[in-house]
């Protein structure tokens, strides 16, 4: 099947070059196009299939057992990076040390940043809160007249409907 | 096989690409002469037309066909495209003869005939029967 199927390809990719060759020669263009595709899909197809059959071809070779065997042999020894871990399953020392060593480091960092935002946040918050309550602040020296505007009352001309009515004074506006 | 083999085959390869390249060059390549500006060409093609479009004659496409090829050289048509009696056999295709001014040097022809016979137009065969100077 395999050699009909190549045999066909080649027969295509040969028939569509002669053809095309055979068409230039006849000063037909389009047909010299046609054949020239033609040509060129089968040249692509015999191309993909060499390539398909050399790939199967090395995935498929057999594998030599005495080199994979001496290759097996001279295998470096892995570096053991934790063999402390397998000194000590059965003690705590270095864990220990590990663990209360981690916990004054987290500890000592804790400390900074509490002390960091408390001496940065309490100064801030103060000033905030001076000017949100700056705005419903009563006016200084307080909401009653002192005693120079209450006399200034009596001076011809002089009239506050506001100053009167916290004096209480019942007199009518001018 | 060494590599003198190789080297040789691979010369012998090339000279005869090249020189496929160089004959199929001279095969498409114009020259042209001097051609009677009052000579005339006549031309017979045997037409075949299958599924055309309804409402398209076969007189339309063989007029077409030719009025597109004769922009590739530098005849013009002279009259009209005729419809030639059919022949003894009636399953042959139908015959359109065309006369051109003037006549074309061997280049032309070729290019002209190589028009026809392509597949210039869908659903249009054209087979050159007759192609010969008559003035």
């Amino acid at each position: 099947m395999k050699t009909i199927a190549w045999l066909a390809g080649i027969g295509t990719m040969a028939t569509g070059a002669i053809y095309m060759v055979v068409s230039l020669n006849r000063w037909e263009w389009n047909r010299a196009l046609f054949f020239g595709l033609i040509a060129l899909i089968a040249e692509v197809g015999l191309a993909t299939g060499l390539i398909l059959r050399r790939l199967d071809r090395i995935e498929h070779t057999r594998l030599d057992p005495e080199i994979l065997a001496l290759l097996r042999d001279t295998r470096p020894t892995p570096a053991r990076r934790f063999r402390w871990l397998e000194d000590t399953t059965t003690q705590m020392n270095v864990f220990i040390t590990f663990l209360v060593g981690g916990g004054l480091i987290l500890s000592g960092l804790a400390w900074v940043a509490d002390k960091v935002a408390a001496n940065t946040s309490t100064p801030v918050g103060e000033e905030q809160l001076a000017r949100q309550l700056g705005v419903i602040s009563y006016p200084r020296g307080g909401l009653l007249v002192d005693e120079i505007t209450a006399l200034a009352q009596d001076v011809p001309g002089t009239d506050d409907a506001q100053i009167r009515k916290l004096l209480s004074d019942p007199r009518p506006p001018e | 096989m060494n590599r003198v083999g190789r080297l040789v085959l691979g010369a012998v390869g090339l000279v005869l690409g090249g020189l496929a390249v160089v004959a199929l060059r001279e095969a498409t390549l114009s020259t042209h002469q001097p051609v009677a500006a009052d000579s005339q060409v006549e031309v017979v093609v045997e037409v075949e037309s299958e599924h055309r479009e309804r409402g398209q004659s076969e007189d339309e496409l063989i007029e077409a066909l030719v009025l597109t090829c004769r922009l590739e050289v530098n005849s013009d048509l002279v009259g009209e495209i005729e419809l030639l009696p059919p022949g003894a056999d009636a399953d042959d295709d139908a015959l359109y003869r065309a006369v051109l001014q003037p006549a074309m040097d061997q280049t032309n022809r070729r290019q002209f005939r190589g028009c026809l016979e392509d597949w210039t137009i869908d659903q249009l065969l054209v087979d050159v029967v007759r192609f010969e100077d008559i003035a």
